[in-house]
């Protein structure tokens, strides 16, 4: 019998993950034990709670930098950044979640999510009152999954990260109230896509395993330090794992699951999707990169950049011809994407880490508040048939309401990155980390695709201002008080940050510490 | 030293020719009297009903049921290193596999409250 | 006996025999499975008989003493069947499947202690590994592969809801089976089969009331809860009486090989037995102590070296045989719905708070030197008077009235059952005949 000792686990570094994931379990209790009427209260309470006693966990521990739970979490500057970003941009999602006043029922999500779409009985349940208040739990699963993503400092806990983030995320994507058949569609889609990326991480996985004899990151980059990593399956290894994580963060060409999931999914879910599994993943990304694979760049850092390029550019393009708000966003989702890559090869050598890995978490914070802000005002369009997200409905949206206009005006300067909002000095952060790298070709890569973005966000812009309103065109709900957090928060943010990002950034310097 | 999973694949290929040659020797030791009847499915005196290629649909519980036994048979795996290992992890071992099992648990209560135990 | 510790093998004593040791033990544990198969289908149809006040089978050989052997002679040379719509390959090798695994179970039940073969000394036992209970319950679970591919390719209808039945009620058992042995790893501190029967070769010495004395070696008297639990759930395993669903004669003809004949029929029921045999071994060599002499036999130091232990061993498991005849002798077929809803609710969430409570009291028992004797004393009986008062004092739930007697409730689109007191019209040309004959007659109830 070997003897085995205990390792050691600091409760206090992983108190964010762990009072989301707790809430997410008591959210079952609830579930299980609490009668109907009662559940929506007690789950938003629940779920809010988590996200936001995570944050403040977050806050709490800040300033760390160890590594526990033997080598298998790390929590250091950057972990705890990525989450308690995650933790807020989750809090605003499940407040999102938790909008009543909008749909005529009561709630974006269904009343029973395994009847047959159409059946009768599905039927007589649109209008129902009640809805699946399991949203909630597996939204915290998800967020907590994304947590120890970011944070894990082992291939292995990574892979059960990945999974605990997905498969929740599968389950709401196919659980909205309207349009069923979409939605349903979007979450099988995702499924099957997400679990083709899963395997294809743990083959990765795998390949590393045999080839190294260790699954920690740290390890990991010493044996390749040491070998000179030219073995073949250690960058076939390394490119599986990689596809993986894109596929995760929806970079293109790996992108083509994120239009139809954005698109079908309940647009508080695709908020949750578009902020929180992105900077997740990206997280995930800088992690293994740096930490794991940081003596073997010339394996990886050409990827990345041809990566990037290709992310920037289909985003860009494909995203011009598209006639949906939600597909829209999801194509812009896939160019920050490819700026956020700019980022990351802008990391640099140890020496030079801080400043691109500052602006790249900086970037992901200011790209998560705006998109969530963008998604909150798609869910307040609406028709008799849910939301209206078709580009011809919102002609004329200014005439019929300024103020959802003007603010979805700010969110799409706000993505295009114009001066003044905290897409321009995101932007601007990352572009001059990448310069000061060296890495001016896709910098202007980057810009002309920007350039490019720019045309449909203002796109958007002109027909909300300049065109006449449709005949039967969409109404504009009144928010209730969650949503109207959600858009307060972000717009303030939105501006805030690009006006006055001073404090902010230097979080981020102090922040972008990657130990392991 | 002998590898000692060797025994086990000498009593298989035992097995398996014993068994392999009674499926085999089968149709040339009884006799053959070819009767259509014999040859159709069985359903006792009345007319056989094709089955559907492939099998049929069958009822939800029964995959409800397999997924259960993974998830549950995934939580015996994790119980078995710890119930051999628990006199060298102690205290530790024992908080974390009550957190484990608890968390178990609470998947258990709600499939139990959500009637996905019963069969009806 | 001066070494009595080197009659028991350890992990280091396998692997290390020659060639023609290896074919005596494989061949010696083919036969002895062979053979005890034979038996228990005697053993069973006799107990069974002289449980219902009858002889039981008496007239091929000695005594009746032939009487399955003659069985399993008459099935070879019975027709073998081929179903039109079968899926040929799967039909041919699912019989296979189910009888190999049930064979190599065996392989690391511990029989007896070290012995000589020829000169030779190995232990009695095929092998042992540090994982040696996990490849019993590995060959358990693949049995059930056999079971649904035979239901699946015989492309009838009984066939596949019997096997659907069994494996669904197989992997339930095995749930409760895997948690009721983890106890069982906790106090041995190993898997391999011939350690755990190590381990229960003395009991801790108890001191309770001010005496001391040895405490009992056998896991089944430590852990009871383990042990009642075990024996369900192998009961459910094994698809025999009272949980023999899958073969419910009155539901569904055979079960799974109902479309089978001839040796396939008759490699299902020598896997069905095997399988009752390897329970029982199992439960012999985790619970009553392997193939260590009993008690008062034990009290001769003789008992547990030589071939002696193999007598012990068989014992044990022919004890074990007698209670799954004994249970089919005495009790009705569960349905199926309060056999799921036991296996799941009841036994599952029993055994794993049983694991926990061993796991506490035995990690207290060490960490703050508690006597764990000690501890089963002043808190476990307190706890189980307790348990037992609430139990019984428990108020009866009083019959719902909304409920009425007899008529079962049907929601819209549950299955049709049809009420209790159902009244059957009576056929049209009774009525008519009766009309002539006598006037009315009011519905075809009696009395």
């Amino acid at each position: 019998m070997p003897d085995l000792s205990a390792p050691s686990i600091s409760y206090l570094g992983l108190a964010p993950v762990l009072i989301v994931l707790g809430a997410a379990c008591i959210g079952v209790l609830v579930e299980a034990f609490v009668p109907r009427h009662l559940r929506w209260n007690a789950q938003v309470s629940l779920a809010l709670l988590g996200t936001v006693g995570a944050l403040a966990a977050v806050i709490l521990v800040a300033g760390r930098n160890e590594l526990t739970a033997a080598r298998a979490v790390a929590v250091d500057g950057a972990a705890l950044f990525i989450e308690g970003t995650i933790a807020a941009l989750g809090a605003l999602s499940i407040l999102m979640f938790a909008e009543r006043a909008l749909d005529p029922a009561k709630s974006a999500f269904v009343a029973s999510a395994a009847l047959p779409v159409g059946s009768s009985a599905d039927r007589k349940l649109a209008t129902a009152p009640y809805s699946q208040t399991e949203v909630f739990p597996l939204a915290s699963f998800a967020i907590g999954g994304m947590m120890l993503f970011a944070a894990s400092n082992n291939l292995l806990v990574m892979f059960v990260a990945l999974e605990v983030l997905s498969l929740p995320l599968y389950l709401i994507c196919g659980m909205a109230r309207r349009r069923r058949l979409l939605s349903q569609e979007s979450a099988v889609k995702y499924f099957l896509l997400g679990s083709f990326a899963s395997a294809f991480f743990l083959y990765g996985l795998a390949l590393i395993y045999g080839y190294s004899g260790t699954v920690d990151l740290g390890e990991i980059r010493e044996v390749a330090a040491r070998s000179g990593a030219s073995d073949a399956l250690f960058v076939t290894g390394l490119a599986l794992l990689i596809v993986g994580l894109l596929f995760k963060a929806g970079i293109a060409p790996f992108h083509a699951w994120t239009p139809d999931v954005y698109q079908g999914a309940p647009t508080a879910v695709t908020a949750l999707m578009a902020s929180c599994t992105k900077v997740a993943a990206f997280g995930a990304i800088l992690r293994l990169l740096y930490v794991g694979f940081g003596t073997s760049e010339w394996t990886w850092r050409p990827l990345i950049y041809t990566i990037a390029i290709v992310s920037m550019v289909v985003g860009a393009i494909l995203g011009i011809t598209q006639t949906d708000v939600k597909r829209m966003l999801a194509y812009s989702s896939i160019a920050h994407a490819g700026f956020l890559l700019v980022g990351v090869i802008a990391l640099g050598d140890a020496a030079t880490a801080g400043r691109g890995l500052s602006s790249t978490l900086f970037y992901l914070l200011t790209y998560g508040l705006t998109t969530v802000g963008g998604f909150a005002v798609v869910t307040l369009v609406r028709d008799g048939d849910g939301e209206a997200t078709h580009l011809s409905k919102w002609a004329g949206l200014a005439s019929r309401s300024p103020l959802t206009a003007a603010v979805m005006t700010l969110f799409l300067l706000g993505l295009a990155g114009l001066p003044l909002t905290s897409g321009f000095t995101g932007k601007f952060a990352v572009f001059r980390a990448a310069i000061d790298d060296g890495a001016w070709p896709l910098v202007v890569v980057a810009l002309l695709a920007s350039a490019i973005a720019a045309f449909f966000y203002l796109r958007l812009v002109v027909l909300m201002y300049f065109s006449a309103p449709a005949e039967d065109g969409p109404t504009v709900g009144v928010p209730g008080l969650p949503t109207t957090i959600v858009l307060a928060v972000t717009a303030a943010a939105t501006v805030i940050l690009g006006l006055a990002p001073g404090a902010v950034l230097d979080l981020a310097e102090q922040a972008a510490v990657l130990v392991g | 030293m002998l590898n000692p999973y060797i025994p086990i694949v000498g009593l298989f290929a035992l097995a398996a020719a014993f068994a392999l040659f009674s499926v085999a020797a089968a149709p040339y030791i009884g006799p053959r009297r070819y009767n259509k009847a014999k040859v159709d499915a069985y359903e006792c005196g009345i007319e056989p009903v094709d089955q559907p290629l492939g099998g049929a649909r069958f009822p939800v519980k029964y995959y409800l049921t397999a997924m259960l036994f993974i998830i549950f048979d995934i939580e015996i795996i994790f119980l078995y290193p710890w119930a051999v290992a628990n006199d060298s992890l102690g205290l530790f071992g024992l908080i974390e596999m009550v957190l484990f099992i608890g968390t178990v648990f609470i998947a258990y209560a709600y499939v139990w409250r959500r009637g996905g135990l019963e069969w009806d | 006996m001066s070494n009595l510790a080197a009659e028991s093998p350890t992990l280091a004593d396998f692997g290390t025999d020659v060639w023609w040791i290896i074919v005596i033990k494989v061949v010696g544990i083919f036969a002895l499975l062979v053979a005890l198969t034979l038996f228990a289908i005697l053993f069973e149809r006799k107990v069974v008989g002289r449980m219902q006040q009858r002889i039981g089978p008496n007239r091929v050989g000695p005594r009746g003493g032939l009487q399955s052997l003659a069985d399993g002679l008459k099935l070879a040379f019975k027709e073998d069947i081929m179903p039109a719509l079968a899926d040929k390959p799967i039909y041919f090798l699912a019989p296979v499947i189910a009888a190999v695994p049930a064979f190599l179970a065996f392989s690391v039940i511990p029989i007896g202690p070290i012995v000589s073969i020829f000169g030779e000394r190995t232990p009695l036992q095929l092998t042992d590994l540090p994982v040696g209970v996990l490849i019993v319950l590995a060959c358990s679970a693949m049995g059930v592969y056999g079971i649904v591919l035979a239901g699946w390719a015989s492309g009838s209808t009984y066939p596949l809801l019997g096997s659907l039945r069994s494996a669904a009620q197989m992997i339930s058992y095995e749930i409760a089976m895997g948690l009721s042995i983890v106890a069982v790893f906790l106090y041995a501190g190993t898997m391999s089969t011939s350690g755990i029967v190590e381990a229960q070769e003395s009991g801790s010495e108890v001191s309770a009331f001010g005496l001391n004395f040895d405490g009992p070696g056998w896991y089944a008297v430590v852990l009871p809860v383990s042990f009642i639990i075990y024996c369900i759930a192998v009961v459910g395993e094994t698809n025999r009486a009272p949980f023999d669903l899958p073969e419910a004669e009155s539901e569904l003809v055979g079960g799974f090989h109902t479309e089978y004949s001839s040796l396939k029929f008759a490699l299902f029921y020598l896997a069905e037995y095997i399988n009752m045999v390897t329970v029982s071994a199992l439960a012999a060599t985790l619970f009553l102590g392997g193939w260590r002499a009993p008690w008062p036999i034990s009290i001769w130091d003789g008992a547990n070296s030589g071939w002696w232990p193999v007598l012990w061993f068989i014992g044990k498991v022919i004890l074990g045989l007698f209670v799954f005849t004994w249970l089919r002798a005495t009790l009705p077929r569960m349905r199926y719905d309060q056999f799921m809803r036991f296996g799941w609710k009841v036994l599952v969430p029993v055994a794993l708070l049983w694991i926990l409570v061993v796991a506490t009291m035995r990690v207290l028992s060490r960490e703050y030197d508690f006597n764990a004797g000690d501890i089963a004393l002043y808190v476990g009986i307190p706890v189980l008077v307790l348990v037992m008062a609430v139990v019984w004092l428990w108020p009866d739930k009083a019959p719902d009235p909304t409920v009425k007697e007899g008529v079962p409730p049907t929601t819209r689109g549950a299955f049709p059952t049809p009420p209790l007191d159902l009244v059957v019209p009576p056929s049209p040309p009774l009525i008519k005949r009766d009309a002539v004959a006598a006037g009315k007659r009011g519905g075809g109830k009696r009395a």
